[in-house]
């Protein structure tokens, strides 16, 4: 990684450390107003009844979800520019590639959450990579994110990848 | 409401999920941007949009084309049904006011344990541009299980 590529040294010295962690509450009237954003009204995050019906105590958590749950709370005043927070990131910015995008994410779903659940997040930087794209060149940056709940088992591991242009 | 089962012995490789086709407006937008406590500008500040990133309008989020095409998912394989595995990829934009079809195929079966697993290829597409490509695991329940 050369001094004139769009990784300055800060950010590639984090490489393989813990971005973020967090720690948030499942709670299932946040869960609902998200699922009717998305127009999805299936009845295990909303029915109790049915949901007991198909082997759960209540209803759950939509999957998808999950990764909300544990959301902080940023300030206005610590925003960046483009209303971000970057909390999640472990606030990696990359000066010479400020445009950001979401790359992809793959998520391995293990056990169901529940209202209330106590989730933990921890979310390490496993990759940071300079690539060559259709329209120049890009960050690939990489996270390995592993979500257990209060009892510590774990609930959901995923990877997820953002992309940064010039 | 969603009380049919889907059962592992119904599902064949090729076969083709119900496709949801979903036209997001500005107000779902506004509603999935303050659900997932995301400021981001891009989803809905036009001048920002427009002049500091480009782009011709504010751009439908992401995670919100994920959420969709995961709901093409959970809606098919109903309560019974768990989604096991999730992997999508943004590669193409989307605008609002443009119709967004959300679907897949199955594209393999096995069982692992007992269990029945069903693989799937899924996408996000706008008439024939694939938005958001990827791959999914369900776990369905066997005939006589239940």
């Amino acid at each position: 990684m050369s001094s004139e590529g769009l990784i300055d040294a800060d950010s590639a010295a984090r490489i393989g450390t813990v971005a973020a962690t967090a720690t948030g509450e499942v709670n299932r009237r946040d869960w609902q107003r998200w699922a009717a954003a998305v127009g999805d009204h299936n009845p295990l995050w909303f029915d109790t009844e049915y949901a007991q019906a198909n082997g759960y105590r209540d209803v759950i958590c939509p999957p998808l979800y999950l990764q909300y749950a544990v959301l902080g709370v940023t300030a206005l005043d610590d925003l960046r520019p483009d209303g971000s927070s970057g909390a999640v990131s472990g606030s990696l910015a990359f000066p010479r590639a400020p445009r950001r995008m979401a790359g992809g994410e793959s998520t391995t779903f293990h056990l169901p959450a529940y209202h209330l659940d106590e989730i933990t997040m921890v979310r390490t930087i496993a990759s940071i990579d300079e690539k060559q794209g259709r329209s120049g060149s890009f960050v690939l940056v990489t996270w390995h994110t592993v979500y257990r709940n209060q009892h510590q088992q774990l609930v959901a591991e995923a990877t997820t990848s953002m992309i940064a242009r010039p | 409401m969603l009380t049919q089962h889907l059962f592992y012995d119904d599902v064949e490789p090729g076969d083709a999920l119900p496709e949801l086709t979903v036209t997001v407006d500005e107000t779902q937008m506004f509603f999935f941007s303050a659900a997932t406590n995301n400021g981001h500008r891009i989803h809905y500040d036009k001048e920002w949009a427009r002049d500091r990133e480009g782009y011709d309008n504010v751009l439908v989020q992401g995670p919100l084309q994920a959420a969709l095409l995961a709901r093409a998912i959970t809606d098919w394989i109903g309560g019974a049904g768990r989604l096991v595995e999730y992997s999508v990829q943004n590669r193409a934009i989307a605008l609002p006011g443009q119709p967004l079809s959300f679907g897949g195929t199955v594209t393999g079966k096995r069982l692992v344990d007992g269990a029945g697993l069903v693989d799937l290829d899924i996408a996000a597409r706008r008439d024939e541009t694939v938005l958001m490509p990827g791959t999914a695991t369900v776990a369905l329940p066997l005939r006589g299980a239940l």
